[in-house]
């Protein structure tokens, strides 16, 4: 390492760095071009690769800039977006996760980056617009703290070395020490652990060495200095949410289902103290959190002066990524969960990851199984339906019926059950109402909601507008009429929804099976 | 009826629709066409009038659109001015015909067919510049000059360079229109101008394309190494990343 540079690190006050630790890392004799092969489709199972939440403008003698909406630069063969360069720091483990490629007890190929190679690559290809940013996770090498300290020692180094200025995702290690998790906070964009599995009992049977606790800690935290940061800047101490949720006051991030959710926590933690069977009640409810968890009873994080980099702390906030498939939770457990991530620790976005089997364990699904991607996107629609649409976690899922329907989509399903609020009038209703219509989006209902001032509406224009009307002329009328004489009666309507998205469902459960018809070319003809 | 055509620049643009309104309000509005040049196919009957570029017409234009709609109607205007649909000139004398009526509310109007089409161009346009940010890659020269090809519908570089200006304010880059033969040209901490090639110019920037270094290698490396094999998906991969916008990406080359 040049003087230069060491003089920089220097400079910001982070003693992070120390000649002697570079010597083990750089002893296995593989190419960068090799490194970058294993340790890239080490990282490919984790999901979160966006670059949004951030905006901040390039400066002069810098590289980098972010834009909120994120950028994909390419997409996979699997049809996922590569927005960052996601890759390991190292593939060295020494934990046993039982659903990991890189549990120790695996024999893989192992490699390990040093600081330099990760901000070469990452600066050489975002000079070519290849990638956004960086992804940074890593396995655990030695102890998480030794770890998270050759992290952040990266980052320091491209964000003070090499200018970098654009987007950071780095993923913290459980069990880090509180210093490290403030100086990666300063260092990136997004900050994120993963929960891995929504509750205490599926992370003991299949992550022995992690428990809720260590992962629940930091991301309370973490949150907590993020909303110090931004009061001190004048803004609110909640993310940014989309512009819609201000009208939706039956939403999760609306403030009176933020006071129910205080009332909530503060009845169960009274509970608690009364009863000291509290541990039994606690694991036998779906919920992972309890209060002394969330984000406002959390220490906050007293980093080392990091002033001189003149950052804020992760303006793009936290994620949390969920593998499902793997052991044996409902939907309805998954999404309670993920209601109370936001809720309780205001995370920015919750992921989840269809289960590939990787690992021959007797816990685990038979290699071979197909990963449940059907599952996987009404979770996703289920999770958009509570950012955006303003619904709630109970209203889409039951104890009683505590899985989604195959064959439709989550919304959808709650209209058929809800079909004394239909049909809904375009002309008058508000946009929260419009915006529970299936086949309505926030974009549309916002649509409806302005052009609705200047003139009478039709389902000509609807359809214009964005509304999908294969779906929502069950459920609307447009200046008192139907577009079609159709009953609003559920067996009816249930029929023909399943019908409309038959195949779409059908290819998104067999996306991987690579049936194609047959042409004249297959014989060699033409 | 009369049929206005210029060029497709934006000061001819602005000029042709000052031209066609003035003869408007002698003969009305529903008299007059508007299209871009080249004219493939000329209709019989109806007479072609040329309109070269004026700047002080088409700047009386773009202000009263400011002044008497509202920057942001101009900022849709301009946009649309990018277009390579053919009805996109008469999409915009339209939309100014509802728009002078109206005013600035005209932009939520969304019942009004022309405040429509105006949107969906403006939408098509931004979509397709957010797509070339995405899918634009640079060869590097030497790591002293970088340079990408692209070869959108519409007339986007200088959007896209607009974007990459901000990003790589410091180094020298330039992004070629191998359609319309311009580039959008930035030095070194300075502005960005747009350049219209000439032949030996555009011969000699196509080379750069062949152009690979290390770092090309290890892009491809990793870009087959990330897709996960158990959910490959080559429908969804194109749906996302359409076979025309590969045309320059590296990672698709053999």
């Amino acid at each position: 390492m040049s003087v230069k540079s060491k003089k920089s690190l220097a400079s910001a006050n982070v003693c992070l760095y120390n000649e002697n630790m570079n010597t083990e890392l750089t002893n296995d004799n593989y190419t960068t071009q090799e490194k970058l092969q294993i340790l890239a489709d080490a990282a490919k199972y984790d999901v979160a690769c966006t670059s949004s939440g951030s905006s901040r403008r390039g400066r002069k003698g810098e590289l980098g800039s972010t834009v909120s909406c994120g950028i994909c630069h390419s997409f996979a063969a699997d049809g996922r977006c590569i927005s960052l360069l996601k890759i390991l720091m190292t593939n060295h483990c020494v934990y046993d996760c039982k659903y990991c490629i890189n549990r120790v007890s695996n024999d893989v190929k192992r490699a390990t980056f040093t600081p330099e190679e990760i901000c070469n690559l990452t600066v050489e290809f975002y000079k070519r617009n290849y990638i956004e940013g960086l992804f940074l996770s890593s396995g655990v090498l030695k102890n998480p703290t030794y770890t998270m300290e050759k992290m952040c020692e990266t980052l320091l180094l491209l964000r003070t070395k090499y200018h970098f200025n654009g987007y950071i995702h780095v993923k913290t290690i459980p069990g880090a020490s509180d210093e490290l998790l403030a100086a990666a906070g300063y260092l990136a964009d997004r900050v994120s652990v993963n929960l891995e599995l929504p509750t205490s009992e599926s992370l003991r049977k299949l992550a022995p060495n992690k428990t809720m606790q260590t992962i629940l800690n930091p991301m309370g935290k973490v949150q907590n200095t993020i909303a110090a940061h931004r009061m001190a800047i004048g803004k609110s101490a909640y993310m940014e949410r989309s512009r819609g949720n201000q009208f939706l006051q039956a939403g999760i991030f609306s403030d009176t289902s933020k006071q129910q959710f205080q009332k909530k926590l503060e009845s169960r933690a009274a509970l608690q103290k009364g009863t000291d069977v509290s541990k039994t009640s606690a694991r036998s409810n779906p919920a992972v959190l309890d209060s002394s968890f969330t984000w406002n009873q959390a220490y906050q994080l007293a980093p080392h002066d990091m002033s001189r980099l003149k950052r804020s702390f992760a303006p793009a906030g936290q994620s949390t990524q969920m593998i499902i498939g793997a052991t044996g939770e409902s939907d309805y457990t998954l999404l309670q969960t993920t209601q109370q991530l936001y809720q309780g620790f205001d995370l920015k976005r919750v992921f989840y990851s269809a289960y590939i089997p990787l690992n021959e364990d007797s816990v685990l699904p038979a290699i071979g199984t197909p990963p449940p991607l059907l599952r996987e996107h009404r979770l996703y629609q289920a999770d958009w339906l509570l950012r955006f649409y303003g619904f709630q976690a109970d209203e889409l899922l039951t104890l009683e019926k505590p899985n989604f329907n195959e064959l439709l989509d989550p919304k959808c399903d709650w209209a058929l059950r809800h079909l004394e609020l239909f049909p809904v009038e375009a002309e008058t209703a508000s946009y929260a109402e419009l915006l529970r219509v299936p086949g309505i989006g926030p974009k549309s209902a916002s649509r409806i909601v302005n052009a609705r001032r200047y003139g009478r509406l039709d389902f000509t224009n609807l359809k214009k507008m964005g509304v999908v009307l294969k779906r929502a002329h069950y459920f609307i009328t447009c200046g008192g009429k139907q577009m079609y004489h159709t009953p609003v009666e559920e067996t009816y309507i249930t029929r023909q929804l399943v019908s409309v998205d038959r195949k779409e469902s059908w290819e998104m459960a067999h996306a991987n099976e690579g049936f194609s018809q047959m042409t004249l070319a297959d014989f060699g003809i033409g | 009826m009369k049929i206005y055509t210029c060029k497709d620049k934006l000061e001819d643009i602005m000029t042709c629709i000052y031209d066609a309104w003035a003869d408007a309000l002698r003969i009305g509005h529903d008299q007059i066409r508007l299209k871009k040049e080249p004219i493939f196919q000329p209709t019989l009957l109806d007479e072609y009038i040329h309109v070269d570029g004026d700047c002080s017409k088409a700047e009386k234009v773009t202000r009263s659109i400011r002044r008497d709609i509202s920057s942001r109607a101009y900022l849709y205007v301009y946009y649309a001015s990018l277009s390579a649909e053919e009805d996109a000139l008469q999409a915009i004398y339209n939309f100014l015909r509802v728009g002078f009526a109206m005013g600035a509310d005209v932009l939520e109007n969304y019942t009004n067919p022309h405040v429509m089409r105006i949107m969906e161009l403006y939408r098509n346009i931004g979509n397709e510049s957010h797509h070339f940010r995405e899918f634009a890659r640079f060869q590097s020269l030497d790591g002293r000059v970088y340079v990408s090809h692209l070869e959108p519908k519409s007339d986007v570089i200088m959007l896209v360079g607009r974007h990459f200006a901000d990003r790589m304010p410091s180094e020298h880059w330039m992004i070629v229109d191998d359609n319309r033969k311009m580039a959008c040209v930035h030095p070194k901490d300075g502005e960005n101008y747009l350049r219209y090639l000439t032949d030996e110019e555009f011969d000699a920037l196509r080379k750069t394309e062949a152009y690979e270094d290390e770092y090309t290698g290890m892009w491809k490396t990793f870009f087959h190494t990330i897709g996960i094999k158990e959910r490959e998906n080559y429908v969804c991969q194109r749906k996302l990343f359409p076979i025309w916008k590969r045309k320059h990406a590296v990672e698709f080359k053999e």
